[in-house]
């Protein structure tokens, strides 16, 4: 009834029209199958929750190079000016800002070293009672720091012996769940965890353990150094606008650069993604569109060629809707042909790409997602030419004979 | 004969105007999207010092205990320590040599013309502008005796010297790194390169320091790197006299060897310096290794090419590939309906080798048109890409290679593709669309 038979005849004497059209559908496949996958990979990483609330925080990093005022003091001022600003949730000085791809990490000890012993990288923040407030994240168990735990120190002798910790952390140091209470070593030094937080992210969301964070009650001020800045909702830019002159005001001899909210860095951290992201959606919509205008021509070819051979088909008796369907059945015999090779080209592409580079597996519900896609796509792309040709009249078939 | 076939081509392609801009619009689009990511490409992976990559290099050495880890695929550090670093320096070998570190430092003048502004600062030794071939606009580097005495005096950028000095001879005048007095000997000439790498560890295109100072004020100004620290082993650092004792890495160098005499023997001289290290009890190891990696071979190590961007060529390649074979598609239709003009012609007495050149004379037009406009579309792509991705600036860009490429890129895949037509056509046997006249 489909008449495979002699559409498979007529094929096999126009080979090259069906070879082009079947290497276009193959690579079309692999191609989108593969950045679809892609995308969908880079999408999970962008949209990840961080746990902070990313739209009222900002950051400054201010470098001082006065030398005629304590720096300690001089940012516990800053740090008392910030938080009194309107609009102001919280401010803390921190050595570093979470998500900003700068940092410290360091293996967390389960024993003091040198004794040999497991270690747990974790990206490290240094800050004050303030800290999660600012960050604008929640205990999930124990207790925030007390401010007399806090060390504000320029010894580096001096160290505190608490630290918080994220949830991520606490369950690869303590797999049992016991975390809460047991200690932690930096190097020889003791620190007893009083907090988990249920979420946070690190300073490097690329990193190995991007959730594995340590907050130390530690506040050594540094002639480079960031301070955070969280604002009630809607007057982070109000409160932008005007910082920089406020705290230049109350000392000047010191540098401000990088005011800059936590999405801005956010973005800027992962560009690269955000670039291979839009690249990838360009190329898939151009390419689907180019293959589908090079099955729309084709046809349109076959069909101008055998003009005469479906007037005679139609004087013999065929009915338009046959001539829709040969050409439909023809086409979704050449793109089956096409979409074989191409989910073939596609899992083997996705190999290579999984061997040469560091991208997951590539997954099969897109090379199947992709195949149905193309194939609605073909058969959208011929519809119309078959109609065309439907509409040839019989006596075409006559005329110059 | 030329000049006509091109005519003949024009005439043939305002005949189809629908198809012809089918076909110019479709290579236009696969250059331009190759173009695109293959100039970010061309631009990561460009030969940053041409004449004299392959004379320099970067060592290193393998000082941690055995069982030690570190990040680099052969476990060699990428950095070295400040001792080996300063050490190496020192020695007798070769000629030209330079330790060097990224610190930073907040510029002003000292009075309120200038507000006072970071700039990021390389701490080196002086033979760093001959391996790198700076050339000075004025001055010169430091002298020896300078660096010996760690005296304050500093190197700027051409660029640094407009911003403070308008541009005008700065060498004997003072700026203030920090809230120290600092004399410029030489003001240098633009770097060649977009890329840095001589120290790639923080972004390799990043921009040049603007500001050079002597190696030996790490240890008479407590100078810390900007980059990147990394030890394998706990030590209680307390100063930064501390850190330049310990076994953190955080110092590149790098070394110009003239031929491969000179590499074997500076790789000896490092196994031995390795050896005697070792009698200090420094580092607990069987087997010595270090690595000695020429600029090409060390950017190849280091990754600079994002991996994303090679995926990105592959893909907009195949890409390409599938555009041809859409113009393949188009150009058969089209030749092949003009075949009865050609059976005349060939009757007329054109030969089949005329017949064919005449048809690839008309594609590689095609190509040239789709070029030139795949070069637009490029343009724009590199615009989209310089929006997303500010780090990317000065590599999304067209150099002269890549703009003469686009056209050749175009032209010879459009032949590549018009191949079969061509032959097909001009294989027309002229009697049988003479019968039917």
């Amino acid at each position: 009834m489909l008449e495979i038979k002699p559409i498979i005849n007529a094929l096999r004497r126009s080979k090259v029209g069906a070879i082009l059209l079947l290497i276009q559908i193959a690579i079309t496949t692999a191609i989108v199958s593969n950045a679809a996958f892609i995308i969908q990979d880079r999408m999970t990483y962008l949209q990840q929750e961080t746990g902070y609330p990313e739209q009222d925080i900002f950051s400054i990093t201010v470098m001082t190079y006065g030398k005629d005022r304590d720096l300690s003091q001089q940012f516990e001022e800053d740090e008392a000016l910030l938080r009194n600003l309107p609009g102001v949730v919280d401010a803390a000085l921190s050595n570093a800002v979470p998500l900003s791809g700068s940092g410290s990490a360091s293996g967390m000890g389960l024993k003091p070293a040198p004794e040999p012993g497991r270690n747990v990288r974790a990206g490290y923040l240094f800050g004050d009672d303030h800290m999660l407030n600012t960050l604008g994240v929640e205990l999930m168990e124990g207790r925030n720091f007390a401010s007399d735990e806090v060390i504000v120190t320029q010894d580096p002798g001096k160290v505190p012996n608490v630290a918080i910790v994220s949830s991520t952390f606490a369950l690869e140091a303590y797999p049992d769940g016991d975390g809460l209470g047991k200690l932690m070593y930096m190097g020889d030094k003791p620190f007893k965890i009083i907090g988990i937080v249920d979420k946070m992210k690190g300073p490097w969301l690329k990193d190995d353990r991007p959730d594995n964070v340590v907050i130390f009650p530690y506040i050594k001020a540094e002639t480079y150094q960031h301070i955070i800045v969280r604002t009630e909702p809607g007057q982070r830019a109000t409160v932008m606008q005007t910082v920089e002159d406020k705290l230049l005001a109350a000392y000047d001899k010191r540098v401000f650069t990088n005011v800059i909210t936590l999405d801005e860095n956010k973005r800027q951290y992962n560009a690269s993604d955000t670039l291979m992201l839009r690249m990838l959606m360009v190329l898939i919509v151009v390419l689907v569109a180019i293959t589908a205008l090079g099955i729309f021509g084709l046809t349109l070819f076959n069909i101008s060629k055998r003009t005469r051979q479906i007037g005679t088909r139609r004087a013999l008796g065929a009915r338009k809707s046959d001539i829709i369907r040969y050409f439909l059945v023809e086409n979704t015999l050449i793109c089956s042909g096409g979409l074989i090779i191409g989910c073939t080209a596609a899992v083997l592409m996705g190999q290579q790409l999984l061997q040469r580079f560091s991208l997951p597996a590539l997954e099969f519900q897109y090379v199947a997602g992709t195949a149905i896609m193309v194939l609605v796509m073909t058969l959208v792309a011929v519809i119309f030419p078959a109609r065309r040709a439907a509409q040839i009249s019989p006596s075409v078939a006559t005329r110059s004979i | 004969m030329f000049l006509h076939y091109i005519d003949l081509g024009w005439r043939s392609l305002r005949r189809t105007p629908l198809v012809s801009f089918l076909m110019v619009l479709a290579i236009a689009l696969g250059i331009g999207i190759t173009m695109t990511s293959l100039s970010v490409y061309h631009m990561m992976s460009m030969d940053p010092i041409e004449h004299k990559s392959s004379r320099l290099f970067h060592p290193q050495l393998q000082t941690m205990d055995d069982g030690e880890d570190t990040w680099s695929e052969d476990n060699l550090p990428y950095q070295l320590t400040y001792q080996d670093a300063k050490n190496l320096a020192e020695a007798p070998f070769p000629q030209y040599k330079a330790a060097m570190l990224r610190t930073g430092f907040t510029v002003h003048l000292d009075n309120s013309e200038i507000r006072p502004f970071i700039q990021n600062t390389r701490v080196t030794h002086s033979d760093f502008f001959t391996l790198f071939d700076l050339s000075f606009i004025y001055g010169s580097a430091w002298t020896q005796e300078q660096a010996d005495a760690a005296s304050p005096v500093a190197v700027i950028s051409e660029e640094l010297n407009q911003k403070l000095f308008g541009g005008e001879n700065s060498v004997g005048r003072q700026i203030y790194l920090d809230d120290t007095s600092f004399r410029i000997v030489g003001v240098i000439a633009p770097w060649e390169t977009h890329m840095k790498f001589y120290d790639v560890n923080n972004g390799a295109f990043n921009s040049q320091e603007s500001i050079y100072i002597p190696f030996s004020l790490i240890a008479a100004m407590d100078i810390n790197t900007w980059g990147n620290s990394n030890g394998w082993k706990f030590q209680n650092i307390r100063s930064m006299k501390d850190k330049r004792q310990s076994e953190i890495f955080w110092l590149q160098f790098w070394v110009q060897l003239e031929d491969e005499a000179a590499v074997s023997q500076y790789g000896d001289y490092l196994m031995s310096y390795m050896a005697e290290q070792q009698k200090f009890g420094r580092f607990n190891r069987e087997q010595l290794e270090y690595g000695l990696r020429d600029v090409n071979a060390w950017l190849d190590y280091r990754n600079v090419v994002s991996e994303d961007n090679e995926v990105l060529v592959a893909l907009s390649f195949m890409f390409l590939a599938v555009c041809l074979a859409n113009i393949l598609g188009l150009l058969l239709a089209k030749f092949m309906r003009r075949a009865p003009e050609v059976g005349v012609r060939r009757a007329l007495g054109a030969s089949k080798r005329q017949v064919f050149l005449q048809h690839i004379i008309e594609v590689s037009m095609l190509g040239l048109i789709g070029g030139l406009m795949g070069i637009g579309i490029a343009q724009l792509g590199l615009w989209g890409v310089r929006l997303t991705q500010e780090y990317y600036s000065p590599l999304a860009t067209m150099d002269l290679t890549m703009l003469l490429s686009a056209p050749v890129i175009a032209i010879s895949a459009c032949v590549i593709a018009g191949l079969y037509p061509a032959w097909l056509v001009c294989r027309t046997t002229p009697a049988t669309y003479l019968k039917t006249q």
